[in-house]
C-alpha cells in the first residue's frame, strides 16, 4: 500500500520565500521612513538648538537684563520669523525680563513677576542651574543643559536653555521653533517591486529545479528540497540586501540634506546676532562663532559644522558611522529572524502548526487563559529582567529609555570576566576579593551541597527513629520536629542571630560553661558560615523527615522479615531495602531542596547579613545589595539572570542524570 | 409635566457633579502608629474645617513604614500616588534624581515662611539648591541617663569617662555608657565633633579623612583603654541593659523613650563636649518633611496644606499629644511646649545637630562604613585601613552610579 503523498516543497518553500519577503520588506520599509522621520527630527532639534543658543549668547552680552535685552530680544525675533515666544528669565526676584509671547503685552508686558502658571518655567530653571553645576562639578556633561518645555503643541518645539552671566546660571532663555514637516518622500513602489521581483525569481528557478530532480531519473525529493532551501535563502536574502543598499543610499541624502540645512541656518542666525549687537551697539560683533551653536542637548558643540558654519566632512562622517553601525545591527537582526521564518514555513513548521491547532482545537481553548497568564505574570517580567540586563540602567537614568543605555554584554563581562577572586598579600596570606561572583559563586555551592547534606542526614536518621514500632509518644515527637518548619523562617532567623551574639547569646554563654572561650562568630567567614548553616539546617530537616517518614511507611514489614530469615545483618537491611525504596521520594526532594537552599535569600541575609565584608554572601543576596543598595538595575538584572543559567543547566542535568538512573 | 421633572432632576445632578468638582481633594499618606498618627489626624480635621470653605478636603492615608520608600518610589511616577506624603529627608536626593516624583517648591516660597523654621532643618530639605519640602519635625540622638546612677549628667567627655567608669563592672555585666557605637548613624555624632564629614561637595565621598579615623580611634579608646562601652552592641542589647538598670548612659533618639521600662527614672541631657576638641558632639537630624508630589493636580492646594501642617498651631498639636519635635521655631514658646521636658531637651540638643546628607548616594555608604565599624571593633584592622577599604568601596559605587 502506498504511503502518505509526499509534501509539496516547492509550495512550502515558495510560500516561505513569498512570506519572508513581505514581511521583511515591510519592516525594513517602516524602518526606513523611521529612520528619515528622524533625520528631519534631528535638523529641526538642530536648527533650534542653533536659534536657541544664538538668543541666549545674544541675552547675555545685552547684560542679561533690563532695557538693553528687552530691545535686543526683539530685534532678534523681527530677523528670526520662523522662532516664536522668545523668553528671558532671571531668578533674582523671578522676573521675566524680556517677552516676544504675543499674550505677553500691556498689562503682562516684561518685565514683570512670573505669575502663578509660570511655575513649570521657574522650576525648568532651577533644574537647568543644577545640571549645569553637576556637570561641573563632575567634569562629565551627565545632565541635559537643553530640555524641553511642555504646552507648545505638535507645530512648534519649545525649548529652554540656561543663561549664564560670568561663569555662573543667572536665569533661563526660552523659545518655540517652528518644526519642520514630517512627511518624507519615499515611495512605495520599491519595496513593491523589490518583493514582486524577488517571488517572480524563485517561482521560475524553482519550477526549473523541480522538474528537473522529480522527473523518473532525476535526483529525487531530498536534493530537490536541499537545492530549493538553498534558493530560497538565496533569494530571501537577495531581495532583502537589494533593498538594504537602496536604504542607506536614500538615507545618506537624506543626511548631507540635513547639514546643509542647519549650516545655512547657523549662517543666517551669525549675521543676525552681528547685526543686532551692531544695531544696539553692544560690543563684541566681532567674536561671535556661530559655529558654536551647533550643539546636542548636553550642550556639546556636535563638531560637524566649523567655526563659521561651514560643514566639516570629518565631523559629518563621524557622526554617520555611530547611525550607520545601530543601522548595520537591526538590518542583521532582520535578516536572520527573516531567514528563520522561511527556513521554519519552507521545512514545513506552517502546516504542522496549522494541523495541530485544527486537531486540538478545543484543548488550546482551555489552555488559552492559563497561556494568557502566565505570558503576563512570568513570560514578560522575565524578558524585561533580560532585556534590562542589557543596559546600565541605573538610578540616575531610570528617566532614559532602554535603547539609550544599551551597553550588551558589558554587564555579563564585568559579572563573568572578572576572575580576580584572590591576590596574595605581602606576607604571603592569601587576601579573598568576596565581592568577585566566582567566590560568591563557589560558597553558594559550599552552601547547598553542606545544607542538603545535613538536612537530608537529620532527617533521615530522625525519620528513621520516629519509625521504630510502638515508639512511645510518636504523634507528640512528630509534632514537635515539625516546629522548625513551622515556624515563619524570618523569626527564626532572627533568633537564631540573637543567640550566636558575642557577649550575651546563648551559644557563646554554654561555651563559656564548659570553661571554652567565647567565640565572636560574625568575625571571621568559617564560623559566620556555621551560624547560618546552623540556622538553615535546623529549618530544613523537617522537610526531609517528613518525606523520608512517608517513603519509609510504605515499605512493606514482610521484606525485612524475609532478610531477617535469611541472615542479613541490619546494615545490610538498611542498604539493601530501605534506601533503594527511599530514593524515588528523596531524589526529587533533594532537587527541590538544591534549588531552595541556592536561592535562600531570607536566611543569609538576616544571620549574616554577608558578614564579614560581603565573605558569605549567596548569588541573590549579591545581587539584592547590587540593585536596592548600591542602585545598579541593569548590572544586578545580568546577576541575576546568571544565576537563573546556572540554576537552568543543573536543572537538565539532574533530569538526565535521574532518566538515566531510572531507565537502568 | 414628567418631562420638567426629568429635567430639574438633571439640572440638581449637573449641579451637585460640578460642585464636587469644584472641591479639592487632597490625599496625603504617612507612616504614623498610635499616638502619633491619632494627633495627626486631630490636625488634619483641625484643617479640614477651616478649608472646607475653599472647597478642599483632605483625606490621609496610612501605609506602614517598611513599605513606605518604595511604594512611594513605584507608585507617585505613575501618577497613583498622594498629592502630598511625609517622610524623612534621606531618600530625598534619590526620588530628585529619579524625576516626576517630588516637586520643587522654591517657586511658592515666602521669605516669611522660610523663616519660621530651625535653619539646619530647612538645609535638610535642600538638594542641589532647590528647596523640595517643609521640615515637619527632626528626630536626634541625645544622651538619656538613669537617674538613679547618675544624679547629676556629665557635660564633657573627660566627665562622662569618669562616671561611667565608676559605674563599669563587665564581670556583671554592667556599663557605664551604652550605645550603638557601631552603627555609622550614632557614631556620626562623635565624627562630626572632630570635624569630620561622609561626603564632600560634589559629592565626594570621604570617609578616610583623617578627621573621621581620629574619631573612631576616639570611641575605640572608650572601648579598649577606658572599658566603659560592651563589645557588639546591638539595639536589643542596649534596650535589655537599660531597662534592668545595668547601663547607666545610653545615646539614643525619642524612639527608644517608648521602650524604657516604666520603672526606670531617666533623664535627658544634651551629648557631652569633648575636651580634645572643645566641640560638643553634633549628632546627625532626622528631619522628616512634607513633599507636594509631582504628579499632583492640585500643587497649590497641597503647598497650602503643608503650610498649615508645619505651622505652630498644628506643631503644637503634634508636639504635645503626637510627641514630636516640631521644625517650627515658634511652637517652641508656648508655655506648655517649653515646660515639657522631654521636648525642652530635643530642642536644645538641636541647637548643635548637623542635618544627615540626603544625596542619593548616602545609601552607598551605610553597608562599608558598617563593614569598616565591625572590623575595627572587631580588631581585624586598624581604624585608618578599615575606613580606607570603605572609602574605596563607596568612591567605586559612586563612580558606578555616574557614568553615563
Amino acid at each position: 500500500m502506498p504511503g502518505p503523498a509526499p509534501p509539496n516543497h516547492r509550495r512550502r518553500f515558495t510560500a516561505g520565500v513569498l512570506l519572508a519577503t513581505f514581511l521583511g520588506l515591510a519592516v525594513s520599509h517602516a524602518m526606513l521612513r523611521a529612520s528619515l522621520r528622524e533625520v528631519a527630527d534631528s535638523a529641526s532639534r538642530r536648527v533650534a538648538a542653533v536659534s536657541l543658543s544664538a538668543l541666549a549668547e545674544l541675552s547675555a552680552r545685552a547684560g542679561g537684563r533690563g532695557d538693553a535685552v528687552r530691545k535686543a530680544v526683539s530685534a532678534w525675533q523681527q530677523r528670526t520669523p520662523t522662532a516664536k515666544a522668545a523668553r528671558v528669565m532671571v531668578f533674582d526676584g523671578t522676573s521675566l525680563e524680556a517677552s516676544t509671547r504675543a499674550e505677553d503685552t500691556g498689562e503682562k508686558a516684561a518685565p514683570r513677576r512670573l505669575s502663578k502658571d509660570e511655575k513649570p518655567l521657574y522650576d525648568m530653571a532651577q533644574q537647568l542651574r543644577a545640571a549645569v553645576e553637576t556637570n561641573r562639578e563632575e567634569g562629565q556633561k551627565r545632565k541635559r543643559e537643553i530640555e524641553p518645555l511642555s504646552g507648545a503643541g505638535d507645530a512648534a518645539l519649545a525649548i529652554a536653555e540656561p543663561l549664564e552671566k560670568e561663569g555662573s546660571v543667572v536665569g533661563l532663555v526660552a523659545l518655540e521653533a517652528a518644526v519642520a514637516s514630517r512627511e518624507v518622500g519615499d515611495s512605495p513602489w520599491w519595496p513593491l517591486g523589490t518583493f514582486l521581483g524577488t517571488g517572480l525569481v524563485f517561482a521560475l528557478v524553482s519550477a526549473g529545479v523541480s522538474r528537473a530532480t522529480l522527473k523518473p531519473g532525476g535526483a529525487g525529493e531530498k536534493v530537490e528540497r536541499g537545492l530549493l532551501a538553498l534558493l530560497a535563502v538565496l533569494a530571501t536574502l537577495g531581495g532583502l540586501s537589494f533593498f538594504g543598499w537602496y536604504s542607506f543610499g536614500e538615507l545618506e541624502k537624506a543626511r548631507k540634506q540635513e547639514h546643509e540645512q542647519v549650516s545655512g541656518w547657523v549662517r543666517a542666525q551669525g549675521d543676525a546676532v552681528r547685526a543686532v549687537l551692531a544695531d544696539q551697539g553692544l560690543p563684541g560683533a566681532g567674536t561671535v562663532k556661530p559655529g558654536d551653536w551647533d550643539v546636542d542637548a548636553y550642550r556639546t558643540p556636535l563638531g560637524v559644522l566649523d567655526a563659521e558654519g561651514a560643514v566639516r566632512s570629518q565631523g559629518a562622517d563621524a557622526r554617520a558611522v555611530a547611525t550607520e553601525r545601530s543601522a548595520w545591527r537591526a538590518f542583521a537582526l532582520l535578516f536572520a529572524a527573516a531567514l528563520g521564518l522561511m527556513l521554519v514555513t519552507g521545512f514545513g513548521g506552517l502546516s504542522r502548526l496549522g494541523a495541530a491547532l485544527v486537531e486540538h482545537r478545543q484543548a488550546y481553548l482551555y489552555i488559552a487563559p492559563a497561556i494568557l497568564g502566565t505570558l503576563v505574570l512570568v513570560f514578560f517580567p522575565f524578558i524585561y529582567g533580560i532585556t534590562l540586563s542589557f543596559t546600565g540602567s541605573n538610578l540616575y537614568n531610570s528617566s532614559q529609555s532602554i535603547a539609550e543605555t544599551w551597553v550588551g554584554l558589558k554587564n555579563y563581562g564585568e559579572i563573568l570576566g572578572n576572575f580576580n577572586v584572590a591576590v596574595r598579600a605581602e606576607d604571603g596570606t592569601l587576601a579573598f576579593n568576596y565581592e568577585n561572583f566566582y567566590w560568591t559563586f563557589l560558597f553558594t555551592v559550599a552552601w547547598t551541597v553542606s545544607n542538603v547534606a545535613i538536612g537530608v542526614t537529620v532527617g533521615l536518621i530522625l525519620a528513621l527513629i520516629l519509625n521504630t514500632k510502638d515508639l512511645f509518644l510518636r504523634p507528640v515527637y512528630r509534632v514537635l520536629l515539625i516546629l522548625p518548619w513551622a515556624v515563619p523562617n524570618y523569626i527564626t532567623a532572627l533568633i537564631w542571630k540573637g543567640m550566636f551574639h558575642q557577649q550575651f547569646g546563648v551559644i557563646n554563654q554554654v561555651i563559656q560553661m564548659f570553661g571554652g572561650q567565647p567565640v565572636s562568630w560574625f568575625a571571621s567567614p568559617g564560623t559566620s558560615f556555621v551560624t547560618a548553616l546552623a540556622t538553615n539546617g535546623w529549618l530544613s530537616f523537617p522537610f526531609m523527615m517528613v518525606v523520608s517518614l512517608g517513603a519509609l511507611q510504605s515499605i512493606p514489614g514482610e521484606l525485612y522479615e524475609a532478610a531477617r530469615v535469611d541472615g542479613a545483618s541490619r546494615w545490610q537491611q538498611f542498604a539493601n531495602i530501605t534506601l533503594p525504596a527511599l530514593k524515588p521520594a528523596l531524589v526529587p526532594a533533594v532537587i527541590l531542596s538544591v534549588v531552595w537552599t541556592f536561592n535562600m535569600f531570607n536566611i543569609v541575609y538576616l544571620v549574616t547579613a554577608g558578614e564579614p565584608a560581603h565573605a558569605t554572601e549567596i548569588l541573590v543576596t549579591q545581587a539584592y545589595k547590587f540593585a536596592f543598595e548600591k542602585y545598579q538595575y541593569g548590572y544586578a538584572a545580568a546577576y541575576s539572570t546568571v544565576i537563573f543559567g546556572i540554576l537552568l543547566v543543573y536543572g537538565t542535568i539532574q533530569n538526565r542524570v535521574s532518566k538515566a538512573t531510572e531507565a537502568a | 409635566m414628567r418631562l420638567n421633572a426629568l429635567k430639574s432632576l438633571l439640572a440638581v445632578l449637573a449641579v451637585c457633579l460640578s460642585a464636587s468638582a469644584l472641591a479639592a481633594d487632597l490625599v496625603v499618606w504617612h507612616s504614623y502608629r498610635a499616638a502619633e498618627k491619632a494627633a495627626f489626624e486631630k490636625v488634619v480635621a483641625n484643617y479640614n474645617k477651616t478649608a472646607a470653605a475653599k472647597g478642599v478636603k483632605v483625606t490621609t492615608l496610612a501605609v506602614p513604614y517598611d513599605a513606605f520608600a518604595d511604594k512611594i518610589t513605584a507608585a507617585v511616577p505613575r501618577g497613583n500616588g498622594p498629592d502630598v506624603f511625609i517622610f524623612a529627608q534621606d531618600r530625598m536626593g534619590g526620588w530628585v534624581e529619579a524625576g516626576k516624583t517630588i516637586e520643587p517648591i522654591d517657586f511658592y516660597l515666602d521669605d516669611a515662611t522660610k523663616a519660621r523654621y530651625l535653619p539646619t532643618t530647612f538645609e535638610a530639605m535642600t538638594y542641589r539648591g532647590t528647596t523640595y519640602g517643609l521640615p515637619l519635625n527632626y528626630k536626634v540622638i541625645t544622651m538619656i541617663y538613669n537617674k538613679k546612677l547618675v544624679p547629676t549628667p556629665p557635660k564633657t567627655s573627660g566627665e562622662l569617662v569618669a562616671i561611667a567608669k565608676k559605674l563599669t563592672d563587665k564581670a556583671s555585666g554592667r556599663f557605664g555608657l551604652v550605645y550603638n557605637y557601631g552603627d555609622f548613624y550614632f557614631h556620626a555624632a562623635l565624627m562630626n565633633a572632630f570635624g569630620g564629614k561622609v561626603f564632600a561637595p560634589g559629592p565626594k565621598p570621604t570617609l578616610n579623612d583623617p578627621a573621621n579615623v581620629k574619631s573612631v580611634e576616639y570611641v575605640m579608646k572608650w572601648v579598649e583603654k577606658d572599658g566603659i562601652l560592651p563589645l557588639e552592641p546591638s539595639v536589643a542589647l542596649i534596650t535589655a541593659l537599660f531597662n534592668e538598670g545595668k547601663a547607666a548612659i545610653v545615646f539614643n533618639g525619642p524612639w527608644f523613650l517608648g521602650e524604657i521600662a516604666p520603672n526606670i527614672e531617666y533623664g535627658i541631657a544634651p551629648l557631652p563636649v569633648i575636651d580634645e576638641t572643645k566641640t560638643p558632639m553634633k549628632p546627625w537630624m532626622t528631619v522628616e518633611g512634607v513633599y507636594v508630589t509631582a504628579p499632583s493636580k492640585q500643587k497649590e492646594a497641597a503647598y497650602d496644606f503643608a503650610k498649615y501642617l508645619t505651622d505652630v498651631e498644628a506643631g503644637k498639636v503634634l508636639a504635645l499629644e503626637g510627641r514630636q519635635s516640631p521644625a517650627n521655631k515658634a511652637v517652641y514658646l508656648d508655655p506648655k511646649v517649653a515646660a515639657d521636658p522631654t521636648l525642652k531637651a530635643f530642642r536644645e540638643q538641636v541647637e548643635v545637630a548637623v542635618p544627615m546628607p540626603n544625596v542619593p548616594e548616602m545609601t552607598m555608604v551605610w553597608t562599608p562604613a558598617t563593614t569598616a565599624m565591625n572590623s575595627i571593633m572587631k580588631k581585624s584592622s586598624t581604624p585608618r585601613a578599615a575606613l580606607d577599604e570603605a572609602q574605596k568601596a563607596v568612591a567605586k559605587d559612586v563612580a558606578g552610579l555616574r557614568k553615563k
